[in-house]
């Protein structure tokens, strides 16, 4: 995802802990999944916008069809801001997630 | 025409000829970032507009990450005549997504070229390549310290400033007009060639990002809603993040009143005592943030009025929801917020909310966020509102005068229900202009609707014409009716230049209605 290959940002501070990245600007790394959530997926799932999708067990390859095929009101996303390997990482990180205590809706 | 490798061919091409194309592009890129299979192009295939998907989709998409991937892929695309369609963050929602005008062009996808090359802290500009989402630049300055603020559409954490400001698209920070507080770009050429606008073109320059105008001609403007170029870097300014904020809301009992809302509120926006991009939004629009139609309505075509007045009473909503805010020091806020309250107050209308009132809720919550900049993606919440995924937007251009937004009000309003569809919408209020934002919302599963949201956006388009009014930025759809109302002689200029600039017609062919 994009967050991570910025040459600038040498470091990103997420959920109280720092992650230092000064990566090659095009290496294969990886954002963690729960990156991806807070600054993608939750802005609308658990805030009554989207259902909620953590601790409910979706099937990994149903997660990874809604982010690629993006269904009605949700978009789909390109492998320009989620790679393949994000994807197959936040697919498991989410269907084997706990319920957050801090989302809302339905 | 679907073959067997290929989604689309771009028209004209055999496929033979494509292979070739892909060849080079595969030599240039490494066969990771040329995408060619349906699996992989599906995400940019969503589109929200009421026509077949299949006519927007693309024939490939590539993938660069340099300005020297750009100028190579383009030599190619001059060579077999491939047409490129360039993405930024590719969040174009409602105006046609990610998705190409027209079948079979090759998506030029630039979300990885996304290096923040500089932001000044003291200066407050920032110089950005295509792909920086406002998430990544907001999550900069706050790793930073630096206090500056962002000015971003309501999909902020996933669009990004360089995509929308070449689009012209609005914010709600009194840096609200993005395109206004654009500053120098650099641009690939259909030939290669690197411009670099405004002062831009001068070695050494400290002022490129500081001073718009450059030296004769202004050529920024080219580059924007056009397909003259491919934008690979773009200068904005920040805003000074205020010591205090104070975002309100004033909520309007009926439908009529937006005449008196704008008259009391205009001369507030010109002496900018009221500086930021201020946003009138209708009662479906605030309600749509929070539950589906049907809540209250499970009939199919529009919304009767008389359901929605029981809707606003129920849920204390208003007809008409002003959302504007006050930057500054304590005291600046205060002397501003004792002259607004005054004159609504005199106006004889109007419910003022301040964020205590407010608390959490929503929509005050998100429309708060927007007003300063930062992230949210709540305004999705219109897409449950009929569901179905349909979405365009109608966005008309009025003069600030409540007579004017009456009266598109209304037409807008009477087209929208004779196709069964209901009037969302919001006004954008600029120095002197308003942004007519309505979301033509329809069930995109359902072709009967989907075929009545098509006949409504082009009755729309010619009704307002008719009267005078035309739209700022229109989807893919419907770039050429819109580039037709607005006259042959403009059409006829911008083909010019497009000969000039772009002999073989790669970039782009129909953006704006403007062909070879
Ligand atoms: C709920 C909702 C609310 C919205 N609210 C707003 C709003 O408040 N304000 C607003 O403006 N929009 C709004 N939109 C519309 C749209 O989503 C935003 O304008 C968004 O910022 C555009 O997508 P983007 O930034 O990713 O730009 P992109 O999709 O990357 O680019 C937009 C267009 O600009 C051109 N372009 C892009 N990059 C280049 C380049 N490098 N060189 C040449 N041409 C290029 C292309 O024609 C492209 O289609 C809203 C959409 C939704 C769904
Ligand atoms: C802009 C808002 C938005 C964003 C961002 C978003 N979604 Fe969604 N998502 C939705 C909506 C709305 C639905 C319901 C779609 C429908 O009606 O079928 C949905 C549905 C889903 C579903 C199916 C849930 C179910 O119970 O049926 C999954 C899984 C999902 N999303 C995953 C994701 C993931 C993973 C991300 C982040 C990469 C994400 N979404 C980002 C809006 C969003």
């Amino acid at each position: 995802m994009s967050i991570k290959q910025t040459r600038l940002a040498g470091v990103a501070i997420f959920a109280g802990f720092v992650t230092c990245l000064a990566p090659p600007p095009h290496a294969a790394e990886i954002t963690p999944p729960a990156t991806i959530y807070a600054h993608v997926c939750g802005y609308c799932h658990g805030t009554n916008v989207g259902p909620i999708i953590l601790g409910k067990h979706i099937a990994v390859d149903v997660i990874k069809l809604y982010v690629r095929k993006g269904p009605n009101a949700m978009p789909a996303f390109r492998p320009t801001e989620i790679t393949d390997a994000e994807l197959d990482a936040l697919a498991q990180w989410i269907s084997v997630s706990q319920p957050s205590p801090t989302e809302h809706g339905q | 025409m679907m073959t067997n490798k290929y989604l689309a061919l771009p028209p004209g091409i055999s496929e033979a000829n494509f292979d070739l194309a892909i060849a080079e592009f595969t030599a240039i890129l490494g066969a990771d970032r040329v995408l060619i299979s349906e699996d992989l192009l599906k995400p940019y295939t969503k589109i929200m507009i009421a026509e077949p998907t299949e006519k927007h989709d693309p024939s490939a998409a590539l993938i660069a990450t340099e300005v020297a991937e750009v100028q190579k892929i383009l030599k190619v695309c001059n060579k077999y005549r491939v047409p490129i369609w360039t993405i930024s963050t590719g969040r174009n929602f409602g105006y046609g997504s990610a998705a190409p005008a027209s079948r079979g062009q090759v998506i030029l996808d630039l979300h990885r070229m996304n290096r923040i090359i500089n932001v000044d802290p003291v200066m407050g500009t920032a110089l950005l390549e295509p792909g920086v989402t406002y998430q990544q630049l907001t999550d900069y300055l706050k790793d930073n310290k630096i206090p500056l603020w962002l000015s971003c559409p309501a999909p902020s954490a996933i669009a990004g400033p360089v995509g929308n400001t070449l689009d012209r698209g609005v914010g709600y920070t009194p840096y609200g007009e993005h395109f206004m507080m654009q500053c120098g770009m650099e641009v690939v050429m259909a030939n290669g060639e690197i411009l670099r606008t405004g002062m831009g073109a001068i070695e050494n320059t400290t002022a490129w990002q500081v001073f718009k105008w450059g030296y004769g001609p202004y050529l920024d403007g080219l580059f924007t809603q056009s397909n003259y170029g491919v934008v690979t870097k773009l200068g904005t300014w920040l805003m000074p993040a205020p010591p205090a904020y104070k975002p309100f809301c004033i909520r309007y009992e009926n439908e009529t009143d937006i005449h008196d809302i704008v008259e009391t509120l205009r001369p507030l926006r010109m002496a900018n005592i009221i500086p930021n991009a201020m946003v009138f939004a209708s009662a479906i629009w605030e309600a749509a943030a929070l539950f589906p139609r049907t809540k209250y309505y499970t009939g199919k075509g529009a919304t009767p009025d008389s359901v929605l007045r029981d809707m606003i009473k129920a849920e204390k909503l208003g007809a008409w929801n002003v959302y504007a805010a006050l930057y500054g020091t304590k005291e600046q806020i205060a002397v501003n917020w004792d002259i607004i309250t005054n004159v609504v107050k005199a106006s004889g209308k109007g419910l003022i909310i301040t964020e205590e009132e407010a608390g959490d809720t929503q929509p005050f919550k998100y429309r708060a966020a927007l007003m300063r900049g930062d992230m949210t993606l709540q305004e999705f919440g219109l897409y449950r509102w009929r569901g179905g995924g349909g979405s365009m937007w109608f966005a008309p251009v009025a003069q600030a005068r409540g007579a004017e937004t009456l009266k598109q009000m209304e037409l807008a309003k009477s087209i929208l229900n004779e196709h069964g569809l209901d009037y969302v919408a919001e006004f954008i209020v600029g120095m002197r202009d308003l942004h007519h934002i309505v979301d033509v919302l329809f069930d995109r599963e359902d072709p009967v609707e989907t075929a009545a949201a098509y006949a409504c956006f082009d009755k729309l388009l010619s009704e307002f014409a008719k009267r005078g009014y035309a739209v700022y930025r229109v989807n893919t759809a419907f770039m050429d009716k819109t580039a037709a109302l607005y006259g042959s002689t403009k059409q006829d200029i911008e083909r010019s230049i497009k000969h000039a600039l772009d002999p073989n017609g790669i970039l782009a062919p129909g953006k704006s209605g403007i062909y070879l």
